[in-house]
């Protein structure tokens, strides 16, 4: 340890061709009784000079005086050591201080070695220390590698250290030209990892951890850091939402449970109910993903769905540094759907209504002559900005460590009137009063504003082509005359142009903590916590006259609300060595935590002016809402870690939770875990296996909880509502939801096993996992026929479902290029399957509602989570004989109102000659069966370039914009693939013919819908170059780097709808669909 | 020393949270808790209350109950046309399936409110009441229960019977039964209403609206009516006396049949039952619970701005306005059509509507409803003029042809139309349904008047005369719900579907 402090020099020969740091600075120093110490730190100070020496053998105590001018650092130091022992080295900026060894004189039969140190890419490698062992003799290597020792014996082993570097040891012998390679430390294998109310050692970890260093993602252009963490970790599915200011949703391993399957995000050291996208990337200092439960079981109740622990940076020892990041750019639709064009429209019309006997529209009588008509999505979508500037600034000052910063993000949507902007400040510092007592804080504050804007995506594809978006005289135009021939949307473009929709978030998250060290190795640490979050909704919706689509009165809608949540943390810790071989941690401690939310809301109509937008300008309230909610946790955390020589390591958690959510006697859970890790690769045997450098294997169990169920599932209650008599209101209290006061804790079993390990020279590291993940008493809505008189909609909860997750995680690290090209590699792939084993009393249950009559997915005992169900097509009937001799399904004598030629045959599943519900099948699955990543980085000279490919395979979408984009059945427009339609026998064998009202209902939810969600997309290309320390140097820089970087940059997919990436449930209905960003950008450091 | 005082700051924490369990206490705000109900007068008045208001919502009266007037022929939906209202097209086709939204809502529309007439039942008669309270409360439980299981029965045939409120260790998937059990709840809970309700003249202020013993003797009196044209029963004879004992209650005809919809004049001396609407915003229309009503959106013309709203929703036929008689005073009060008075000073167009007509009777001017969703109507459930055509058609069924005559007379005279004399048996059975399809109209009578009569055949016939050929047997009652049927497997289906 020392080493790294001090250096003894004997027999010094270097010279430097160029000039020098040392000798072009002048300092002017005065100073009257100083200590040397003192003196050597305000060199420091004024310069860039810095000294290494062992203060056992330099007195630095003794008081000197001194008084120069513009001298050189040669003239100071020889006047501060006259008549000392002490002898100093310049070398550049170090400056080596060291005394005679009386010793040296008497040691015989010396040589003479010399030799070069390189790395592994043959550079050579300046400053690297060559000590002799056991000895304080040594020095260190030039700017080129090169070192020679003199005077050293024969028996000498050479030890040759250097930061970052693996320590190796040579013995001399005969040799005197020892040429040495350094290799590199293994990555981050000595890293620090936060595993929640504590830290362990990257090596030492036992559970499923997967960690992301945030510094590369910080250039990536997208507003959260969940975005940005796309792909960067194996088992972790993170689906981005295109809305601007929306978090991106994240499973962890599957879905663990039917119900709320969001991992628990912990911000230094918070559990946190707030949305990742509150945070500035920059200040992301590392990010830990807990995924097996032997890991999240540390979090009891809330770890079953998986834990990321995000750490923001803090100030460190040394210079201050300040940092600037920005980047600009631009963000485009991935890709529009085709719609028919108004004279395309006008046929297909004029089918819809022959085909039922019914007029048609006489605008309609010359299509031709309506050209290309409206385009509304192209009027929706637009090429939007991205703008982020951020900088902090960090270091130390005396016994305190800070890091500041700032941020402004501002993000336009790609369609009009949305966006997102945000405003961060972060302030976080430690300071250590003594040995012994630290405290600290973290902080951030931070304001956004969302624009949600008003727009229907679904609105604006049917919208009709042949209406103008403006009438002539420049007011937004309606649908005008009959809705069977005109349609009924309200103009879409002029809804979201008008209509101002806006969320205003102000959050504040910040803790302190105090922690002493009571005794030799144990440490007390608490830690009090505040999270606040106010937001303010406002909707403005003016009054318009579209034609014949009339709002008479503008109305606004305004609500506020605050959350606020406080945590107080205990932690006692014992850390300790016994011995070399043993090495003990334990934990205990105490979290409390409670969060109170309250808000109010109004909505109000009848302005007397469109300037006054303030809810009591209104002459009409419309509504006056208001109420509040409450729960609290109370919890008993402890955790043992054993290591055993490096090679065997044992962790075991334990936390005991009580929870406001659940009844009396139901308050509380243990969430037990263990896991065990056998470094292979430390034992004996392993000694000879050279290609092979790390091999660890870890197993571990654990219980973990989930219990959002909401506040009051367990209460039973009954509801105050209104009725009136003779028009004066009434009170009226009605039982709404049938109360389970038995609910209890989701409990998810876990079990993992892992292997580590890294071969040829550490430039492949591969880690393997598999685990099996049984969620049990999982939480499923009671089955409450609506027979009983409650509320079909609102229904508790009961612990009687159980679903499984398999999976299978690798991923990869490969340095394929070393030396001056470089050229690395990064791959994860995920495999999971899920499957219900059985739900309550095997009721299965409904959900994916969409519009009136569809629910579109199925939960059922033997099937996975989610899965589609409906009909399934078998092509389109071509004549009235087939339609005859298949299973009826809409039968009747009315020739508009039934089943014909034309229309989608379903096949007959129960074959009772009837198509009805029971001819439902599972007809895809939204969970995908594998999921992959792959980041390949080059570097050359002051170039980098990373390539970013991303993708899932075997999942199912709901393409559910098609159900009426594709429907044919009234005035609305639709997508070009209806051109392909059925209008005669042999024409189509896939889509069906048009006719309003769709007698058949062609459009029921069948298979017709279900796409393949597989798709393999360039996530990210970003090329970068870092302009030369020579040159930046001069404008006191320690880096520049410029990037372009283009997100989203192409996707190969089938998917036929706006774009793959869609929300979890694999429904595509009226999604804000995901951008290309290009975007250009600096860092700059000080 | 230093020690010492750290442990002690650890001690303290320790025996901070060593009392913590009433910290993870915590209670919903914003709702009571039923261990602390049914202790007051107040909480038996505001229970009763709840069972009122299933009726408010869109499920039943506030739109799925005057839709059926769409598929009993007398109107078509109108609106956007398409999937704007498609399951009442469905219905209106006679393609009805298993997963029809409209039916689906009238399913779930009652059980809510049946559940709170079962609680009030088991929890009022225990509780300290002054008696004349508990008696009118308990009886108004009765009537809504029987009102509940009335419609029910008549949409959907056999039911599950469910008189006692259901815990969750209950059996929560009950079968359906025989619809002659559920007709025998009926009527008894309708007699139990009877002996308890005061009469409509009694309640003051806000008990005005109330179910009243008028009420259930009139809806009473619909059930015998509806048994004993659909089972041969002889019960005509009590169907008289139940119309008569209305009518000594001191019910009457109002002078102008637009009385009856005026949103300034609710709860008139000829109502016996109305949906009470107040106009308030503060539920909306999907949320089960409207303070109020959306009829008069709905049915606005569409594009005509005349009221606030416009969706366009039933329009009448061709044919139903032709079924009006010459000198009819209720045409111009019931409907819109080309020339015919303006409404509220705006001149009506055949051009808003598909069928060239549109609804006029639930109209309200902006003056009173300015925006969609504050219209205060009240919707009629049962008027004296229903009692009259119910009295006259079971004289006539009784051969009391003179007697029924006066009663249809009495209704025929207020709009404006010469008294009817002399018709045979079938013929005048045949003037009372047309009476009544014109004097009930749009109000939800309609479809259980054409399914009650002939067993049915009446409307199977009666649908076919106005080209509806996909009716059949099978359609006379809707589907059970699939999603039910999914929830609770014990339910079997209607014949057919």
């Amino acid at each position: 340890m020392r080493l790294s402090v001090f250096f003894l020099l004997l027999f010094v020969a270097q010279t430097f061709a160029t000039v020098t740091y040392s000798q072009q600075t002048r300092l002017t120093l005065k100073m009257q009784d100083a200590k040397v110490i003192d003196v050597l730190s305000k060199i420091e100070d004024e310069s860039e000079f810095f000294f290494l020496f062992n203060q056992k053998l330099v007195d630095v105590e003794r008081q000197v005086n001194v008084d120069v001018k513009n001298e050189s650092i040669d003239k100071i130091l020889s006047r501060i050591f006259e008549n000392t022992n002490v002898s100093y080295l310049v070398k550049d900026r170090q400056i080596i201080l060291t005394t005679a060894n009386p010793e040296m004189g008497v040691i015989q039969q010396q040589k003479t070695v010399s030799g070069k140190v390189t790395d592994s890419t043959g550079a050579g490698l300046p400053g690297v220390s060559i000590i002799v062992k056991g000895t304080t003799t040594g020095t260190i290597s030039d700017p080129n590698g090169n070192y020679k020792l003199s005077n050293i014996p024969e028996d000498a082993t050479l030890q040759f250290s250097f930061v970052g570097m693996k320590r190796k040891d040579i013995v001399v012998g005969g040799k005197t030209n020892i040429n040495v390679i350094l290799a590199e430390e293994t990555i981050g294998i000595d890293e620090v990892v936060a595993i929640g109310y504590g830290t362990v050692k990257k090596s030492d970890l036992t559970g499923s951890v997967a960690i992301v260093k945030a510094e590369r993602l910080s250039t990536i252009p997208v507003a959260s850091i969940g975005e940005a963490l796309q792909g960067q970790a194996a088992g972790v599915q993170i689906i981005s939402s295109g809305v601007p200011g929306t978090d991106p949703t994240f499973s962890i391993r599957g879905i663990g449970t039917i119900n709320e399957n969001r991992p628990l995000y912990v911000i230094d050291g918070i559990p946190v109910s707030m949305g990742l996208n509150q945070l500035n990337m920059n200040d992301v200092e590392s990010i830990q993903i807990l995924k097996d439960a032997s890991a999240t079981a540390i979090y009891g109740s809330r770890g079953a769905n998986g834990v990321i622990i995000i750490t923001t940076k803090r100030g460190k020892a040394g210079q201050g540094q300040l940092n600037f990041n920005y980047y600009s750019g631009f963000q485009e639709a991935t890709k529009v759907v085709k719609e028919l064009n108004a004279s395309q429209f006008a046929v297909l019309h004029n089918e819809i209504m022959g085909n039922a006997g019914l007029t048609k529209n006489p605008a309609f009588a010359n299509p031709e002559s309506l050209g290309a008509g409206t385009d509304w999505l192209d009027a929706l979508y637009r090429t939007a900005s991205m703008k982020n500037y951020s900088f902090s600034y960090s270091g130390n000052h005396e016994k305190t460590n800070y890091y500041v910063s700032g941020n402004v993000f501002d993000q336009e949507g790609i369609v009009i009137n949305t966006g997102f902007t945000r405003y961060t400040i972060q302030l976080n510092t430690d300071t250590k009063i003594s040995e012994r007592i630290r405290f600290g804080n973290n902080l951030t504050l931070e304001h956004d504003l969302k624009k949600s804007g008003n727009y229907n995506i679904q609105n604006t594809m049917l919208a009709l082509p042949t209406q103008p978006i403006f009438r002539s005289e420049g007011s937004y135009s309606g649908p005008l005359g009959q809705p069977i021939w005109n349609g009924d949307i309200v103009n879409p473009i002029g809804l979201a142009k008008t209509v101002e929709n806006s969320t205003k978030g102000y959050n504040l998250l910040g803790s302190v903590y105090g922690e002493v060290e009571i005794i030799e190795a144990l440490k007390f640490r608490s830690s009090l916590g505040l999270q606040a979050n106010f937001g303010d909704d406002r909707i403005w919706s003016p009054a318009y006259k579209w034609d014949a689509s009339i709002d008479e009165s503008s109305s606004l809608y305004h609500q506020s609300g605050k959350s606020i949540t406080w945590l107080w943390d205990n932690t006692l810790t014992y850390d300790k060595n016994f011995g070399i071989n043993h090495h003990l941690t334990l934990m205990a401690g105490t979290s409390a935590q409670e969060n109170r939310y309250d808000f109010i809301n109004g909505s109000s109509e009848n302005f007397q002016s469109d300037e006054t937008q303030q809810l009591s300008n209104a002459t009409n309230i419309l509504t006056l809402n208001g109420n509040g909610a409450e729960w609290s946790l109370m919890s008993y955390i402890g955790r043992a870690n054993y290591n055993y020589a490096d090679k065997y390591l044992l962790t075991a958690t334990i936390r005991r939770d009580g929870s406001s959510r659940f009844g009396e006697g139901n308050r509380w859970g243990w969430f037990p875990s263990g896991s065990f890790a056998w470094r292979i690769s430390k034992e004996k045997f392993f000694e000879n296996i050279h290609f092979m450098d790390d091999l660890k294997l870890r197993i571990g169990y654990g219980v973990t909880g989930n219990q959002e169920i909401g506040n009051y599932s367990f209460a039973s209650v009954l509801e105050t509502y209104q009725y009136n008599f003779n028009g004066k209101p009434v009170s009226a209290i009605v039982p709404n939801v049938m109360p389970n006061p038995n609910v209890q804790w989701e409990n998810q079993k876990q079990a993992n096993i892992g292997i580590d390990l890294s071969f040829l020279k550490n430039r492949v590291n591969l880690t393997v996992d598999g685990y099996v993940k049984n969620t049990e008493k999982m939480l499923v809505p009671m089955s409450v026929p609506v027979t009983s008189g409650y509320s079909d909609q609102d229904v508790s909860y009961t612990n009687a479902g159980k679903l499984r997750n398999r999976g299978l995680e690798i991923s990869a690290q490969t340095r394929n290029l070393t030396g001056a090209f470089i050229w690395n590699t990064s791959f994860n792939v995920s495999l999971n399957q899920n499957k219900i084993i059985s739900l309550n009393d095997s009721i299965p249950i409904s959900r994916g509602r969409l519009g009136e009559n569809y629910n579109l997915v199925l939960l059922q005992a033997g099937q996975p989570v989610n899965e589609f169900y409906g009909f399934v097509t078998d092509g389109i009937f071509q004549t009235q004989k087939e339609v005859d001799d298949h299973a009826t399904q809409v039968a009747g004598n009315d020739q508009y109102n039934r089943t014909s030629a034309g229309d989608v045959r379903f096949k007959d599943l129960n074959n009772d000659g009837v198509i009805d519900d029971k001819d439902r099948t599972f007809i895809g699955n939204p969970s995908p069966k594998c999921f992959f990543a792959m980041t390949n980085t080059f570097a050359y000279k002051g170039f980098d370039l990373s390539i970013f490919l991303q993708g899932i395979v075997g999942n199912k979408i709901v393409n559910a914009n098609r159900i009426w984009s594709e429907a044919m059945s009234v005035a609305q427009n639709q997508t070009t693939e209806t051109l392909k339609r059925w209008t005669g026998e042999g024409t189509s064998n896939t889509v069906p013919r048009a006719i309003y009202n769709d007698p058949n209902n062609n459009e029921r939810f069948s298979d017709r819908y279900i796409e393949s969600g597989s798709y393999l997309r360039i996530k990210n290309v970003t090329f970068g170059y870092t302009f030369p320390e020579m040159l930046i140097k001069k404008i006191n820089s320690s880096k520049i780097r410029i990037y372009v970087s283009v997100q989203n940059l192409q996707t190969f997919s089938k998917y036929k709808g706006f774009d793959p990436e869609v929300a979890q449930d694999g429904i595509d209905n009226n999604l804000y669909p995901v951008a290309r960003t290009i975007s250009c950008g600096v860092n700059l450091n000080f | 020393m230093k020690i010492n005082k750290y442990i002690s700051v650890i001690l303290l924490t320790v025996l901070f949270f060593s009392c913590s369990e009433d910290f993870l206490v915590k209670a919903p705000m914003d709702s009571v808790n039923t261990a602390n109900f049914w202790q007051t007068e107040s909480d038996a008045i505001a229970a009763i209350n709840g069972a009122y208001q299933p009726l408010q919502s869109y499920r039943l009266y506030n739109l799925r109950m005057w839709c059926s007037d769409i598929f009993a022929g007398n109107s078509i939906v109108g609106a956007a046309g398409g999937s704007d209202g498609i399951e009442t097209q469905n219905l209106a086709n006679f393609v009805t399936a298993t997963d029809n939204q409209g039916v689906l809502d009238m399913w779930r529309g009652p059980w809510p409110g049946i559940l709170r007439c079962n609680l009030v039942l088991k929890n009022v008669p225990g509780m300290n009441l002054d008696e004349n309270i508990k008696k009118r409360i308990l009886g108004e439980a009765y009537f809504l229960r029987a009102h509940y299981y009335f419609i029910l029965v008549q949409y959907f045939g056999d039911i599950p019977l469910i008189t006692e409120p259901q815990n969750p260790n209950d059996n929560l998937l009950v079968p359906r039964i025989s619809k002659d059990e559920v007709y025998k709840q009926i009527i008894s809970d309708f007699e139990n209403a009877i002996d308890l309700l005061p009469s409509a003249r009694e309640y003051s202020g806000t008990d005005i609206g109330r179910a009243s013993k008028g009420s259930a003797e009139g809806m009473l009196a619909k059930v015998f009516l509806t048994l004993s044209s659909l089972n041969a029963e002889n019960n005509w004879q009590r169907v008289v006396d139940l119309c008569n004992s209305v009518a000594s209650l001191g019910h009457t005809l109002n002078p102008d049949y637009a009385n009856n919809f005026d949103p300034l004049n609710k709860n008139t001396a000829e109502s016996l039952f109305e949906i009470q609407y107040s106009g308030s915003t503060t539920y909306d229309f999907g949320s089960y619970e409207n303070q109020a009503s959306y009829v008069s959106t709905f049915i606005g013309p569409r594009g005509a701005n005349m009221v606030a709203g416009g969706y366009g929703w039933n329009q009448p036929t061709q044919e139903f306005v032709n079924a009006y008689e010459v000198g009819d005073l209720r045409k111009d009060k019931t409907i819109l059509y080309d020339g015919c008075p303006p409404f509220d000073g705006k001149e009506y167009s055949s051009s808003y509507s598909i069928s060239g007509f549109n609804l006029r009777k639930f109209l309200v001017p902006k003056s009173i409803a300015s925006a969609y969703n504050n219209n205060p109507s009240n919707f009629p459930v049962l008027r004296y003029a229903d009692v009259l055509l119910m009295k006259a058609e079971a004289l006539n069924e009784l051969g009391k042809s003179s007697q029924a005559e006066n009663a249809l007379n009495e209704v025929r005279a207020r709009a404006g139309l010469g008294s009817v004399i002399g018709l045979s048996k079938d013929n005048f059975r045949e003037k009372v349904l047309h009476e009544r399809r014109m004097e009930l109209a749009f109000e939800g009578q309609r479809w259980f008047d054409l399914i009650r009569i002939n067993k049915g055949q009446y409307a199977i016939d009666f649908l076919h005369s106005i080209g509806k050929s996909n009716m059949n047997q099978k359609f006379l009652l809707l589907p059970i719900p699939q999603m039910e049927i999914d929830k609770n497997p014990n339910l079997s289906q209607n014949p057919g579907y």
